[in-house]
């Protein structure tokens, strides 16, 4: 039998990895100004966000029959309305030149900066 | 036997209560996929009052009942996936765990839970980015295992192996 201490202690352990894990890789953020709108693994747009000049929205539905709106604004991006249950991917607010991907669950969407590769980046 | 059927059904019916009610809590924290999973507290009672397959039997229906009810058939795969993970990483503390130490099953069981999740999810949408928000989730899971984990605990304390 494992006293409980040694139980105590290896989780206590494992919550400050993770936690340190976390910050490590919500820190390493993806930073791009080309933001892809991705469902079921298939890219339905991709928008350069640093041309977006006016405000404009647009509706994905989901396999389901659901639907989020998603908002575009110059140098941002966010999901303004959903009908999924948990309605996530609304709360988690704008997407702008860095931060970690929009993600709705239910719905199977996410909205991600496209990683930009070394040969894109010399070319830049 | 009959006895032990209508506590499998009472315990269903009380996990998707709890299953029911969290589902009306707005999200505290913006992250997909964390939950703090009441219904966890039932199976980690069952699989120690009850047994690994009355657990699963309980798991199951109110997986499926679950979702049916709060009319999101949508999040049945990330559901089910996370549940029988769980389920089957509690298999094996239970033989070491002694009566006192039960909470570390819904620890145990939670993390698993958030595990098979993210990858259902990697699965669903074909990529790895959204293994981003595994460590938050993992961490999530400790914080809200230990308060399930706790709960079944003291369920264990009280009523016994009734």
């Amino acid at each position: 039998m494992i006293r409980t201490r040694t139980w105590v202690i290896i989780i206590a352990a494992a919550a400050v990895v993770f936690a340190l894990l976390s910050i490590w890789m919500l820190s390493a953020k993806q930073s791009g100004t080309i933001a892809e709108v991705i469902q079921d693994g298939v890219i339905l747009r991709e928008i350069d966000l640093s041309l977006v000049t006016r405000e404009y929205s647009f509706t994905v539905e989901a396999p389901d029959g659901g639907f989020n709106i998603i908002r575009v604004q110059p140098g941002r991006i966010c999901v303004s309305e959903a009908d999924c249950p948990d309605l996530i991917c609304v709360h988690q607010g704008w997407l702008n030149n860095q931060g970690s991907p929009i993600v709705c669950l239910p719905h199977r969407l996410m909205i991600r900066l496209k990683e930009v590769t070394a040969v894109d980046a010399v070319s830049h | 036997m009959l006895k032990k059927l209508t506590t499998m059904a009472m315990l269903t019916a009380v996990a998707l209560i709890l299953f029911t009610v969290e589902a009306q809590i707005p999200t505290l924290v913006p992250i997909p996929g964390i939950k703090l999973g009441l219904a966890n507290i039932i199976t980690v009672y069952a699989i120690f009052a009850l047994g690994p397959l009355e657990a699963l039997g309980i798991l199951l229906v109110r997986v499926f009942l679950g979702s049916v009810f709060s009319g999101a058939m949508v999040t049945l795969l990330y559901s089910l996936a996370g549940g029988l993970l769980c389920w089957l990483a509690m298999l094996l503390p239970r033989k070491i765990l002694t009566k006192q130490q039960i909470w570390v099953c819904g620890v145990i069981g939670a993390v698993c839970h958030n595990l098979g999740q993210t990858m259902i999810a990697i699965l669903l949408f074909q990529s790895l980015t959204v293994a981003v928000y595994l460590p938050l989730l993992m961490l999530s899971g400790i914080i809200t295992g230990l308060f399930t984990g706790l709960c079944a605990q003291l369920l264990v304390n009280r009523l016994g192996n009734r």
